[in-house]
C-alpha cells in the first residue's frame, strides 16, 4: 500500500500472556520510532480547490 | 461582430505575453483522454482534441472547494472566528474550451446567479476567467448542441472564438474581455469581410455535420405529473447502476454538498460536486429518502433537465448537447433517447378518443 | 458471434414460452459503438431485441442482487462466477435462475480501441478473429486478442463454471497465463515507489463509483464511503480520501474478485483500479489456494477457519 515495512504489525496475544504483550508493545514502539513520524495516509487538512 | 487575424505562427508567442497578465489554462493529453489544466510557461494547449473528458466546469466551481476556515488555536490572532477561505481569483484564461461547454456557464449562471441569491465562490471565479473558445469543425455523432440551443461555432458565453482556417486563427472577439486578452496577446490585426463570411461559410459546413436532433418542443407542454408516472422509467432505469458519471462529466450539472472536516483545532467548510443519482443526496436526517429506489433517481435527473428546468426558467432544456454522458454512460444510458420518449410521451387512448 | 446471438434470442424466447422464468437478463445492441447494454427482457416478442457481441462486458450477475423473480441469465465465465458467488452469499437463490451459459472469446476494449483510432469512431464490427473500426476517412482491423480488455487477456475461466444449458460448445481454455506479472511488478516496488505508484494512479479519479457500482460485489444497502453517522471517509477529492476508497473497497473484495474487469470498464477516466483486487486475488491462490466462484459448496477463505492457515505474518 506504500506504507513502510513495519509500520503495520499484528500479533496474537492470549489475556494471560501479559509478558508477551509488553514485549511486543515495546518491539513495536522502538520500531515505529525508528521509522519517525508517518507521513503516508495522514491528513492535516483536505487537500482540495 | 470583430475578427482578427492571428497566424499560427504568433499563437505560442501571443499565449507567453498573454501569460504576464494571466493565468492560462488549456487541454493538455492525460493517457487516454484530455484534461484542463494550468499550462507551464511557454507550455501551448493541445488542440487536436475532439473535446475533454471532464468538461469545463470545474474551473470556475471545482469539484471539492473550501468556503470557509477556522482555528481555535488562540496564539492565532484570527482563532475562533470563521474565516472566508483565500483564493487565487487573479485573472484567468482558458483556452480551447469547446462552445457548448462555454454556453454552460450561461446556463448554470441561472442557478448561481439570481436575482435572490448570488453565489460568491461561483460569481468571483467566473468574473476572472476569459474563455478563448475553439469552434468545432468536426463535430462528434454523439453531439447534439444545434438541438440544446448552442453550436458547434456559438459564441454564448465566450470571449473569443477562434476558427481554425488553415494558416491563421479568425478569431471572433465577442466582448471587452476578450478584447482585452486579444490586447495582452498582442494580437491585433483586423480580418476583413472574407473572413466573416469564411467563419460563416465553416459554421454552416459543421451545422450540417451534426447528424444527431432531438425533439424538444413538447416538452413545455407535457403534464409534470402524467410525465413523472410515465410507464418508460423502469425500462429506462433498469441497466443505471447509479455512478455519477453523467453528472460529473456533465457541464451543466450544478448541485453540490456541504461538508464541514475538523482536523485537530482546525476546520474548513467544503462543498463538494454531489449527484442526485447517489442514495445519500436525498437522505433525510430523519433516515427517510424519499428518493431511495434507483428508478426515482434516474427520473428525477432526466425530469429536472428536461422538464422542471424547461418550466422554471423558460430557457430551453438543461443541457447543451456535448453528449459526454452519452459517450461514456457505462451502461449506454442515452438523454437523447430518454428526452424523445418524453417529449413524443402521450397518455396511452389520447390520440384516439372514443366518440359515442 | 452472430450464431450466438440467433441462439441466444431462441433460448430466451423459448423460455418465456414455456413460462420457464418470468424475465430474462441479458443484452440489447446499444446507441453508440462497442456498448451494449443489459436489459431484462419479459415476453417472448422483445426476445429478437437481444444480442451478443464482442462488447458484452457488463457484469451480469450485478443484476440480480436480492431479485425475487425467476430469470433466466446468459452468462461468461466471469458472470458465472459472480453468479456462483452471489448464491453462496444469499443474494439470490439457485432455484430461481436458469443460467444459460456463454463460453467467451473475450471482450474488447472499447476505450483502448477508441484511443488507438485516428478520429471519431462511428461503427464497429467484427468476424471470427478481426475488429473492424470505422470513422470518418479511416478503417482499422484488429486482431481481436491484440484489443481484448485487460482482464480478458489473462483470463482461465473462460467457460460458465454453472449453467442448466449453453449457447455453443465450451471453448478452451487458454493454458499457460501468466495473470499476475503486473501486481509482481508492483510488489517489487519500495514502499515510497509503491506510495508514488498509486498516487499517480488514482491521480483522475472522480468518486463517481462506477467501479463500485459496476461491480457485482459492491452491494451493501450503504457502502462505508456513503454512511454519514459515523463518517468513516471524507468525501472531498482529497488524496488520501480517494485512495481510502480505493484500497478498503478492493480489501472487501478479496476473495471474491473473479477479475471480470467490470470495475475498469465502467471507469469514465481510465483507471486500472484491477491491480488492487488483483493483488488479492494473486494472495487468495497463493495461500489459500482459492479461485472465487468456482465451487458453490466450498467456503470462501475468509468465510472458514483452518488450523494450518497462514499466519506468518503475527508475531
Amino acid at each position: 500500500m506504500g506504507i513502510e515495512p513495519g509500520r503495520l504489525q499484528f500479533s496474537w496475544i492470549s489475556s494471560a500472556e501479559a509478558t508477551k504483550f509488553v514485549e511486543v508493545a515495546q518491539a513495536v514502539t522502538e520500531t515505529v520510532k525508528a521509522l519517525g513520524p508517518n507521513t503516508h495516509f495522514v491528513k492535516h487538512e483536505a487537500k482540495v480547490a | 461582430m470583430k475578427v482578427i487575424y492571428i497566424e499560427k505562427a504568433q499563437w505560442a508567442s501571443g499565449l507567453e505575453k498573454a501569460g504576464d497578465s494571466f493565468r492560462l489554462w488549456g487541454p493538455v493529453r492525460r493517457g487516454q483522454f484530455y484534461a484542463f489544466e494550468e499550462l507551464a510557461g511557454g507550455q501551448v494547449p493541445a488542440l487536436d482534441f475532439r473535446n475533454t473528458r471532464l468538461s469545463a466546469k470545474g474551473l470556475v466551481y471545482p469539484q471539492s472547494e473550501k468556503m470557509f476556515e477556522y482555528t481555535l488555536d488562540p496564539g492565532q490572532p484570527d482563532h475562533d472566528l470563521l474565516k472566508e477561505a483565500q483564493k487565487d481569483y487573479s485573472p484567468r484564461a482558458v483556452l480551447g474550451i469547446r462552445p457548448c461547454d462555454a454556453d454552460a456557464f450561461e446556463l448554470v449562471a441561472r442557478n448561481f446567479d439570481t436575482p435572490e441569491y448570488q453565489d460568491p465562490y461561483w460569481l468571483r471565479a467566473r468574473e476572472a476567467v476569459t474563455l478563448v473558445g475553439l469552434a468545432c469543425a468536426a463535430p462528434c455523432s454523439t453531439c447534439f448542441c444545434t438541438s440544446a440551443g448552442s453550436g458547434p461555432f456559438s459564441t454564448k458565453g465566450l470571449d473569443i472564438l477562434l476558427v481554425d482556417s488553415g494558416g491563421n486563427f479568425l478569431a471572433q472577439v465577442a466582448t471587452p474581455k476578450g478584447e482585452a486578452f486579444a490586447q495582452a496577446a498582442g494580437w491585433r490585426q483586423p480580418a476583413d469581410d472574407a473572413a466573416a463570411a469564411e467563419i460563416d461559410r465553416q459554421r454552416q459546413v459543421a451545422e450540417a455535420r451534426i447528424d444527431s436532433h432531438v425533439a424538444t418542443e413538447r416538452l413545455r407542454q407535457q403534464d409534470t405529473l402524467t410525465l413523472h408516472a410515465a410507464p418508460f422509467w423502469d425500462d429506462v432505469a433498469f441497466a443505471c447502476i447509479n455512478c455519477g458519471t453523467c453528472t460529473y462529466l456533465c457541464p451543466t450539472c450544478w448541485c453540490f454538498d456541504i461538508q464541514d472536516e475538523t482536523h485537530g483545532r482546525q476546520g474548513v467548510r467544503l462543498r463538494n460536486w454531489d449527484s442526485c443519482m447517489f442514495p445519500l443526496f436525498t437522505l433525510h436526517g430523519s433516515g427517510h429518502n424519499p428518493r431511495g429506489q434507483k428508478v426515482q433517481r434516474v427520473r428525477q435527473r432526466f425530469m429536472h433537465k428536461l422538464k422542471y428546468y424547461v418550466d422554471k426558467y423558460e430557457n430551453g432544456i438543461q443541457c447543451v448537447g456535448c453528449g459526454r454522458c452519452v459517450r461514456h454512460c457505462p451502461v449506454n444510458i442515452d438523454i437523447r433517447k430518454v428526452c424523445e420518449l418524453m417529449n413524443s410521451y402521450t397518455l396511452a387512448g389520447d390520440s384516439c378518443a372514443v366518440v359515442s | 458471434m452472430r450464431a450466438y446471438t440467433e441462439k441466444i434470442r431462441e433460448i430466451a424466447r423459448r423460455l418465456l414460452e414455456a413460462c420457464t422464468v418470468e424475465r430474462v437478463l441479458g443484452f440489447r445492441r446499444g446507441s453508440v459503438p462497442m456498448m451494449n447494454a443489459p436489459c431484462f427482457v419479459k415476453t417472448p416478442a422483445e426476445a429478437a431485441n437481444l444480442v451478443w457481441d464482442s462488447n458484452c462486458g457488463i457484469n451480469l450477475a450485478n443484476y440480480l442482487t436480492s431479485r425475487s423473480e425467476k430469470i433466466g441469465i446468459f452468462a461468461k465465465g466471469c458472470d458465472s462466477r459472480n453468479i456462483v458467488t452471489h448464491i453462496i452469499e444469499n443474494k439470490i437463490r439457485r432455484e430461481q435462475l436458469v443460467i444459460i451459459g456463454v463460453p467467451c472469446h473475450g471482450m474488447i476494449d472499447r476505450h483502448r480501441i477508441a484511443a488507438m483510432a485516428d478520429g471519431e469512431i462511428r461503427e464497429v464490427v467484427e468476424d471470427e478473429n478481426n475488429i473492424i473500426v470505422q470513422g470518418d476517412g479511416f478503417k482499422k482491423v484488429h486482431n481481436r486478442h491484440d484489443v481484448l480488455q485487460a482482464n480478458c487477456a489473462v483470463c482461465t475461466h473462460r467457460n460458465p463454471v454453472i449453467y442448466d444449458e449453453l449457447v455453443a460448445d465450451l471453448v478452451e481454455e487458454p493454458g499457460d497465463v501468466d495473470r499476475y506479472r503486473d501486481v509482481r511488478e508492483i510488489e517489487a516496488l519500495s514502499a515510497e515507489g509503491k506510495w508514488d505508484f498509486f498516487d499517480d494512479l488514482l491521480h483522475d479519479c472522480i468518486r463517481c463509483y462506477a467501479c463500485r457500482n459496476a461491480c457485482p460485489l459492491c452491494y451493501c444497502p450503504t457502502c462505508f464511503v456513503d454512511e454519514s453517522r459515523p463518517q468513516w471517509v471524507g468525501k472531498s477529492q482529497d488524496p488520501v480520501d480517494v485512495r481510502t476508497f480505493h484500497f478498503l473497497r478492493a480489501y472487501h473484495c478479496a476473495g471474491r474478485c473473479t477479475d471480470c474487469g467490470a470495475c475498469e470498464r465502467a471507469c469514465p477516466v481510465g483507471i486500472n483500479m484491477r491491480v488492487f483486487t488483483k493483488k488479492l486475488e494473486k494472495d487468495c491462490l497463493e495461500k489459500f489456494g482459492w479461485e472465487a466462484g468456482l465451487s458453490l459448496e466450498a467456503r470462501p477463505p475468509l468465510d472458514a477457519y483452518r488450523p494450518d492457515d497462514p499466519d506468518d505474518f503475527i508475531r
